[in-house]
């Protein structure tokens, strides 16, 4: 048996040197580079559960909206990198009547939808009425201004008339027309897929009709979308060929196929796996100031909340520094409620955590021993963090919290009828207009946010009516100004931060701007270097 | 009775279940203080819109009135449609039921040639090496949470090593096989797409070896405990007396008279791999039915979660039978009837 073995170890050893041998002979000595990524196709790792419809007049899911915007141009636009202005698209100029009630829109010439129909006015008209026909979820961006089927008018074949129902600031109305229900859809593909009056909206769940720089090619869901470029787009064709938004709804397995370099963009990383990548080789980071920020509501119908000076303690008790800290790069401080980035920001932030001075108010207010109080939060992160970190400073000045983590579908049933005590939520605005902040969180006539948490105030509700239809921009932002200040000491909200959208992406991809909302991205100038190397990512 | 008639009897019982489980899911749903319609429109829509969309989706009815529409419907097949997509819930669940098909399936499959051996040679070889690592191998089967592993063998096998890809059916740059039957290694073959085939093996690894090592554990488990109380029989000491090949003793006197409780736990694996993994689909982005159903259950997606559950209740209703009628193929005792 010794023997045996002994042979069967020298055969083992025998073979093992042989097979060395041919593979270091047979590996070949000088490998030629190949391109690392196929320059024509951009690949975006995210969560696309959340679309619904790719039909312009009912896109209003980030991932829906993100997409519409690559397949339609609309009457104007709010361009990368500096999008604090609308912009001409379709539309290349247009006036203002009547104090702000009639609009001309003189419609660019030589646009083509992707079947080779040209756009005219007839198509503007009709993508708007269809809106409003159809009165979907994003239709209320439209129909707040008064707008009806009779109130839009084509003129000639480049000129539309639209007659609102009410003064508005022109802001207001062209940032409106920026979000994805004012896309431009060509008639012809909705009168050829009609079922049964729907005017083709079920079949423009899953199909394009419009301009844009991209057609879609195919939406498997929980599974790809893939955009495949408009060879004939008027701006221009767009430099990639091909766009695959991955369904990937874990920020870990985006952060694998990014260092892999099997999707060219992490839509979703979390604010650790940002710093982990930030500096990594072959990966960069872009951010932007979101349109959205996260905020307490403090429901006045409740007793204590009901006293301003227990509001204002609770601003003064929380650590804002410490939810900063712990979201990284993915928040910026803000206290008032109109984002940086948007038209009467106002940067100021008075409120730091000082616990003398919100016990204080407290006992002033005649809570010397604090009082109950029950906080609802979204469970997921970063809001169940938050969360404790607001039950541990409200405690520190003697507000003993109760946390109810709850499912989105409990929670705006509870919220919508005015049913919490102490909310922790978010809010993006609809569109980059300051009234798209003011009207929720000021005006309680618009059963928004102010109305929800019971702050039935006439002097903030009257301004935000004043400043949406002064004409005159500098006289309106002064208004805004006045107005945030006011809600930042007497509104019944605790702004915690703005966020800050972090992509992270591959060096190789070039142009690429991250939103700050969720239906302004733009991918049709981004392109890919080509880039050479051995072996993988 | 003959099995025909036990098998008629069988699907006439399992309507009456179904009935009760649309009760009581109907019940629990409207119960939670919750409006999926708000929730799915989000926070910033206005009131007027969400109350339309309410009585657009019957929600403001009565619940009696509700349930006896949403019956009326599902016995003629409709299923109603999902607040949530916007399509048919049938379409929906035909959608994403082959996606977990495949990979129950396949996790059934490594399982069974994996935790059936395992069981048998562990009880054979009780007190060995083998059975402490067969004990292991099943104790961190149970415990080992699922997400971890996946992430773990992403990170060891798509990310370190490079041998197998990443999250996802197919590789992205592939055109998919044209769809036949939704399950994509069939579809592959159907098609003559060798490069898809190969393509969606290599991604269906790790998420079965993820779900199949959990379905060995469990299976491997009863097998040692089924095979080591048939051993104590007589006739085996008698199969063995006789002067019989081990493995004619094994296979034919031993694991044929323990198969009737391996069967009953393969059954209930299938049938709780065929409701959907989420976290492995989630993991793996696999667009199953795991997925679908916990986003209609967390935003109350009445008729989705409704849809889904009378779905998964006729799975397991036939998953059932299928295995009452093996249990008479093993066992010549049992009859029905």
């Amino acid at each position: 048996m010794a023997g045996r073995g002994k042979d069967a170890a020298i055969v083992a050893l025998a073979v093992l040197l042989a097979a060395s041998w041919a593979y270091f002979l047979t590996r070949p000595t000088a490998q030629a580079p190949e391109l690392l990524t196929d320059p024509d196709v951009l690949i975006i790792g995210m969560d696309i559960s959340d679309a619904v419809s790719l039909d312009p007049a009912r896109a209003y899911e980030l991932t829906s909206c993100l997409v519409v915007n690559q397949l339609y141009d609309k009457l104007v636009d709010f361009e990368p990198p500096d999008y604090s202005e609308p912009v001409p698209e379709v539309a290349e100029s247009w006036e203002v009547l009547d104090d702000g009630v009639t609009w001309i829109f003189h419609i660019r010439k030589g646009i083509m939808f992707t079947d080779g129909t040209p756009l005219t006015a007839e198509a503007v008209a009709f993508s708007l009425k269809r809106v409003l026909k159809l009165q979907q979820a994003p239709s209320w961006v439209l129909t707040q201004f008064g707008i009806t089927e009779d109130s839009i008018e084509v003129v000639d074949n480049y000129t539309v008339k639209i007659r609102l129902g009410r003064k508005v600031a022109p802001r207001i109305f062209l940032s409106c027309l920026a979000f994805t229900v004012g896309a431009i859809v060509n008639p012809n593909e909705v009168k050829a897929h009609e079922k049964e009056g729907d005017l083709a909206s079920e079949w423009m769940t899953d199909h394009s009709a419009g301009s844009g720089p991209f057609i879609l090619e195919k939406w498997e869901r929980e599974s790809e979308i893939v955009l495949v470029a408009n060879e004939n787009y008027w701006k221009g064709k767009p430099r990639l060929k091909k766009i695959i938004i991955r369904h990937v709804p874990e920020p870990t397995d985006q952060l694998l196929l990014l260092e892999k370099g099997d999707i060219d963009i992490a839509w979703s990383l979390t604010p650790d796996q940002i710093e982990e990548v930030r500096d990594k080789v072959g990966i960069k980071v872009v951010s932007v100031p979101a349109y959205e920020k996260v905020y307490l509501g403090m429901n006045v119908g409740f007793k204590p909340f009901s006293d301003e000076r227990v509001r204002e303690a609770i601003r003064w008790a929380i650590d804002y520094d410490a939810i900063l800290r712990l979201l990284k790069g993915g928040a910026m401080k803000l206290q008032t409620f109109i984002e940086k980035g948007i038209p009467g920001y106002n940067p100021d932030a008075p409120y730091y955590r000082d616990v003398e001075k919100a016990r204080k108010l407290l006992a002033e207010a005649g809570y010397p021993e604090g009082f109950e109080v029950e906080l609802m939060a979204p469970p997921t992160f970063p809001y169940r963090d938050i969360a404790a970190i607001v039950k541990q400073n409200l405690e520190e000045v003697g507000i003993r919290v109760r946390i109810r983590l709850v499912t989105a579908a409990e929670m705006y049933e509870k919220y919508r009828k005015q049913g919490h005590q102490l909310i922790l939520a978010r809010w993006g605005a609809d569109y980059p207009d300051p009234d798209a902040l003011a009207k929720p969180f000021a005006d309680y006539r618009v059963k928004q946010l102010a109305w929800r948490n019971m702050w039935y105030d006439d002097y903030a509700a009257d301004l935000v009516e004043k400043a949406a239809v002064e004409m005159d921009w500098s006289k309106r932002l002064k208004m805004y100004h006045e107005l945030t200040e006011y809600v930042l000491h007497k509104g019944p909200y605790v702004i915690l931060y703005q966020v800050v959208r972090q992509v992270a992406l591959r060096t190789w991809v070039e142009n690429f701007y991250p939103d700050p909302s969720f239906f302004l991205l733009d991918l049709s100038r981004v392109y890919k270097e080509r880039v050479y190397g051995y072996g993988g990512a | 009775m003959d099995l025909r008639a036990y098998v008629l009897r069988r699907l006439a019982l399992t309507t009456l279940v179904l009935f009760g489980v649309l009760v009581v899911t109907f019940l629990l749903s409207h119960v939670i203080p919750a409006d999926p319609i708000g929730a799915i429109l989000g926070p910033q829509a206005p009131p007027e819109l969400v109350e339309k969309l309410r009585r657009e989706w019957g929600l403001d009815k009565p619940l009696h009135e509700q349930f006896i529409d949403y019956v009326c419907r599902a016995v003629r097949g409709d299923l109603g449609r999902s607040i949530r997509t916007n399509r048919p819930v049938l379409q929906d669940l035909l959608e994403f039921f082959p996606a977990t098909l495949e990979l129950a399936t396949a996790s059934l499959m490594l399982g069974v040639l994996v935790g059936v051996p395992l069981g048998t040679i562990s009880a054979l070889r009780r007190g060995s090496w083998i059975d402490h690592a067969a004990r292991v191998f099943v104790t961190l089967g149970v415990s080992t949470p699922v997400f971890w592993l996946g992430l773990i063998m992403l990170m060891i096998f798509y990310y370190r090593l490079g041998w197998l890809p990443g999250p996802g059916r197919l590789d992205p740059y592939m055109t998919p096989p044209p769809r036949v039957t939704g399950l994509i290694l069939l579809d592959s073959l159907l098609a003559g797409r060798l490069d898809a085939f190969y393509s969606a093996l290599r991604h269906l690894a790790m998420p079965a070896a993820v779900l199949g090592w959990y379905a060995a554990a469990g299976i491997a488990r009863i097998t040692r405990s089924s095979v080591l109380e048939v051993m104590r029989r007589e006739h085996v000491r008698t199969a063995r007396a006789k002067g019989l090949l081990e493995r004619i003793v094994v296979l034919r006197h031993i694991l044929r008279n323990a198969l009737m409780p391996i069967v009953t736990v393969i059954g209930t694996t299938y049938g709780g791999l065929l409701e959907g993994a989420v976290l492995t689909e989630t993991i793996f982005a696999w667009p199953g039915l795991g997925r679908y159903s916990t986003g209609a259950f967390l935003y109350l997606d009445f008729m989705a979660v409704m849809g889904t559950t009378l779905f998964i209740a006729v799975i397991y209703s036939l998953v059932n039978l299928a295995v009452d009628l093996i249990y008479a193929y093993l066992d010549p005792r049992v009859r029905y009837g």
